[in-house]
């Protein structure tokens, strides 16, 4: 077990910046979860971490001890790799052994490192096979059969279970979660997906185009977003991004008005100094905080375009462009297209946003 | 991916050593020898000596002449030959494929020593099965040593056996790329079978055939073997002596390096010439 | 019958008709090389028409090894080719490793060398690496001058190269992170993925250096040092030979070849189809 310390970490490939100084500390013991948008950095800033890619500027610690110059096999980590990196002429239980066999660890131990890591696993009947005859799931355990075996202070994953079919990927989701919490050792785990982030993390690390966006339990993250980049990416369906306008301001508060509902006026409560009145600003609602009508502080009237029924709830896609709103209703299985609709908003959950995507408390 | 340039050099080094004395440096050298008089010792620097001979040797454009020919009417009668093997062999209709493969395919492993003994006998005047065959069906023999046009043809005839199946190899591995659905849309918008040759097949292996072509430009300019042995040192009277037997007769049998040198990067010149041509031809269109 | 199967009937026939001519024109002058190998020499030489083999092979492989010592030279070339496709085998695809999987400095330029000079004739090479060998290393008629100047082929390094860049980086990264070391990884798990391309590389390089006839020419023109196709060489062209001993050694040259060829057909193939050898 060891804490991982990221401190101002840069990485650059020629002149172009991929990561523009991260810092991050994740302590002992504790599942994190990077998460972004395909080229946001994420795997980049774990493959610094196993010590793939070197480190531009800054400093990498595990356990405290700085391993910006610790060869990769040297910094006490194991890494699950998105193609599970099986080597495809080894049986499975060449492939546990393999990196002990080739160290020169003692036969025993190997041994039973490997008995180990495949009872854990559940994958004993599985030891003659070949990669090849595994099914994906089969294979992903083998991978992370691979990681226990060096019994490692780090776990880190790249992007583990994006080659999975729907069902699997649950499946293992909670095998990993199980892992964890069995093993108790620190785990990296980087994904583009954010119900795997939500669901598995103890924190998230939300990157955007090298930066850390935000750092923070789920739910934090889910009720709370930095910016209107974390909340547009944490939550599914995304949330809805409406244009407003100042119109008033008091002491605490400031009213906005939809650019694109004449007359809907929302009075919400601030910490800082309001904008101008006249400023331009964005009003964030999630898809699951649209009200009946008249049972909060605005109603918008709106027409369904399409409505799609999951069962237990529907979700109306009501406009277009930049109007364009996802509303989830719990009791709309009747609606059809091109109804007509009024739900309300309620101040306390709704976000506000500057132009430039910063939160206004 | 980490900078690691003790290990990757650990690795290519031995490599890197043989290239550098056997490739990189005899180029090099090649190119200097080239301007040196070496008949003398020790050699000494003579920019015009070999070169100024070699623009007024009759050899050299006797030799330039016949390697010029050979190239002109040996390759592209050996590519489309390699293209129709290569497209035949390729049709679905075909039975004992495994069988045609082999008659074809199998020159490829024959060593020049080898075929130009069993050419030469072949071809031989009086006793040659070739000219036995000719006079079964009652066709005059053809003195195939003694007469500039046959052995020119012989040569010819040899290469092309030699390399013919070579070429569709490469030529089956292009068509095989091609994926079959391009086929069977032409299929259903009625185009034939021969159309879909020349308008589909023929631009999408261009590529590869200029490739093929390029190789065996490079190759065939380099002739050096079957004008050795099967028509005897280039006969008859220089009759199929090619730029490879005046380089060997120049370099090794005269051992007249820097006129030999010279020759050498004539044929390096217009090996360059021909893959610039290549790049050209197989450019991406902007 | 559908004219729809007629048609297919039709040009299948055409295909054959046309096809089975040109592959027994093809595979004629292998067939008269066994033929001839079997025939004495009066034979060979005689008015009548023979496209059968006889029986003499024996007799024919006696006279080829009075005129010449060709079991010797059939050693020398086996040795020579063995050792040098091994040698060659291992340094390109050493070298097609480094230049696949490592960020070097200097790493462009030996690519740039690499591609800048393949298409280049090798006869641009000979007089200087005769020279070379010959006169400064003092090495003509050794095995030395057969096996090691023609090491410096550069396709089997890009051939490597190719194989080695289309397998999935994370296999090594994942060895990498188990602390394995980079020759082990080379060793255990790149070069053992690299099977079917090592075996057609395999092929190539050994059919080249088995049917190489120039180089062992010039260096190693010394009876009792030549190889089988320079002993066989020779011999085309003088008066007092048997030629029937000449066909016998083309067989002896030919015959194993073909046999390879057939029976590992699909690595040959994959060779040449990816342009590995000349």
């Amino acid at each position: 077990m060891a804490a991982v310390t990221l401190t101002n970490v840069v990485k650059r490939f020629g002149g172009f910046g991929v990561v523009h100084g991260a810092n991050i500390d994740i302590a002992e013991g504790e599942f994190v979860v990077f998460v972004g948008p395909s080229g946001c950095g994420k795997s980049t800033l774990l493959r610094m971490i196993a010590g793939l890619e070197d480190i531009s500027a800054g400093e990498i610690a595990i356990g405290g001890k700085v391993v910006n110059d610790v060869e990769a096999a040297e910094r006490g980590i194991a890494m699950v790799f998105q193609s599970y990196a099986l080597y495809p002429h080894m049986t499975v239980e060449q492939n546990l052994s393999f990196g002990l066999r080739m160290n020169g660890n003692p036969k025993p131990d190997t041994e039973r490192r490997v008995r180990r890591a495949a009872e854990i696993l559940r994958i004993d009947e599985l030891m003659h096979r070949r990669p090849k005859q595994l099914s994906g799931g089969q294979r992903q355990r083998v991978a992370i059969g691979r990681a226990i075996v060096r019994e490692p202070q780090v776990f880190l994953f790249d992007e583990p279970l994006s080659n999975l079919d729907a069902e699997l990927r649950v499946q293992m989701r909670v095998e990993i979660s199980r892992l964890h919490k069995e093993l108790g050792v620190t785990m990296i785990y980087v994904t583009h997906d954010q119900t795997e982030a939500m669901t598995l993390a103890d924190r998230i690390v939300v990157l955007k185009a090298g930066n850390v966006e935000q750092i923070g339990a789920p739910l934090d993250l889910y009720d709370d977003p930095a910016n209107r980049f974390v909340a547009g990416f944490i939550g599914s369906p995304k949330m809805n991004f409406m244009p407003a306008r100042v119109v008033e301001t008091g002491p605490g508060a400031a009213t906005v008005e939809l650019v694109n509902h004449a007359g809907a006026r929302l009075s919400k409560p601030l910490q800082s100094t309001p904008p101008a009145v006249g400023a331009e600003v964005v009003l964030g609602v999630r898809p699951e905080h649209f009200f009946d009508a008249g049972k909060g502080d605005c109603d918008i009237a709106v027409k369904a375009d399409v409505a799609e029924h999951l069962g237990s709830v529907s979700y109306v896609y009501a406009g277009a462009g930049d109007d364009e709103l996802i509303i989830e209703r719990e009791a709309s299985r009747q609606r059809a297209s091109g109804d007509h609709l009024t739900v309300a908003i309620k101040a306390d959950k709704a976000l506000l946003f500057d132009t430039k995507g910063a939160r206004i408390r | 991916m980490r900078h690691q340039n003790a290990t990757a050099y650990r690795f290519l080094t031995p490599y890197l050593l043989i290239f550098s004395i056997f490739w990189v440096w005899p180029i090099i050298s090649s190119f200097l020898i080239s301007f040196q008089a070496t008949r003398t010792v020790p050699w000494r620097f003579a920019p015009t000596f070999n070169w100024g001979r070699l623009i007024g040797d009759p050899a050299f454009y006797n030799a330039l002449k016949n390697t010029l020919l050979i190239l002109v009417i040996q390759v592209p009668v050996m590519i489309s030959l390699a293209i129709v093997m290569a497209v035949l062999l390729n049709s679905p209709l075909l039975k004992v494929r495994g069988l045609y493969r082999f008659a074809f395919f199998a020159p490829v492993v024959v060593g020049e020593v080898a075929y130009s003994a069993v050419f030469r006998l072949m071809f031989n005047l009086n006793f040659g099965i070739i000219n036995k065959l000719l006079n079964s069906v009652g066709l005059p023999s053809v003195d195939w040593f003694s007469n500039v046009t046959p052995a020119m043809a012989l040569i010819m005839i040899a290469v092309t056996w030699r390399w013919a199946g070579y070429n569709a190899i490469i030529l089956l591995a292009g068509l095989q790329s091609i994926p079959d659905d391009v086929y069977e849309a032409a299929t259903l918008d009625r185009v034939s079978k021969v159309k879909q040759f020349f308008y589909i097949t023929l631009p999408l292996l261009k590529p590869i055939i200029v490739f093929c072509a390029v190789l065996s430009i490079i190759g065939t300019m380099q002739l050096f073997t079957e004008p050795f042995l099967i028509t005897e040192r280039g006969g008859p009277g220089g009759g199929t002596e090619t730029l490879g037997l005046l380089l060997y007769r120049q370099g090794f049998r005269s051992l007249n390096f820097g006129y030999a040198s010279a020759v050498a990067y004539t044929m390096a010149g217009l090996a360059i010439a021909i893959t610039l041509v290549q790049l050209w031809l197989t450019r991406d269109p902007k | 019958m559908t004219s729809r199967s007629q048609s297919r009937l039709g040009r299948a026939i055409a295909l054959h008709l046309f096809l089975t001519p040109l592959a027994v024109i093809w595979l004629f002058p292998l067939w008269m090389m066994v033929v001839f190998s079997t025939m004495p020499d009066n034979g060979i030489f005689s008015p009548g028409i023979e496209l059968l083999p006889h029986d003499n092979f024996v007799d024919n492989f006696n006279n080829l090894q009075r005129d010449t010592n060709f079991v010797g030279a059939i050693g020398i070339s086996v040795s020579v080719a063995v050792t040098y496709t091994f040698l060659s085998v291992l340094l390109t695809s050493m070298a097609g490793w480094a230049l696949a999987r490592y960020q070097f400095v200097g790493k462009g330029a030996v690519v740039a060398i690499i591609l800048g000079t393949i298409t280049l004739p090798y006869s641009v090479v000979l007089i200087p690496q005769f020279i070379m060998v010959a006169r400064d290393f003092q090495l003509a008629n050794t095995w030395i001058a057969l096996i090691v100047p023609p090491l410096f082929n550069s396709l089997g390094v890009l051939f490597m190269r190719q194989a080695f860049s289309m397998m999935p980086a994370d296999l090594f990264d994942a060895a990498r992170v188990e602390g394995v070391k980079e020759w082990r990884i080379f060793l255990f798990v790149a070069l053992p993925l690299a099977r079917p391309m090592l075996a057609a590389l395999a092929i190539i390089l050994f059919l080249a250096s088995w049917n190489n006839y120039l180089w062992p020419l010039l260096i190693n023109s010394q009876p009792g040092s030549m190889t089988a196709p320079v002993a066989l060489g020779t011999l085309i062209g003088l008066t007092k030979v048997s030629w029937g001993g000449i066909m016998a050694g083309a067989v002896m040259l030919t015959v194993p070849m073909l046999v390879v060829f057939v029976l590992l057909q699909r690595h040959f193939i994959a060779g040449i189809a990816a342009g590995a050898v000349k």
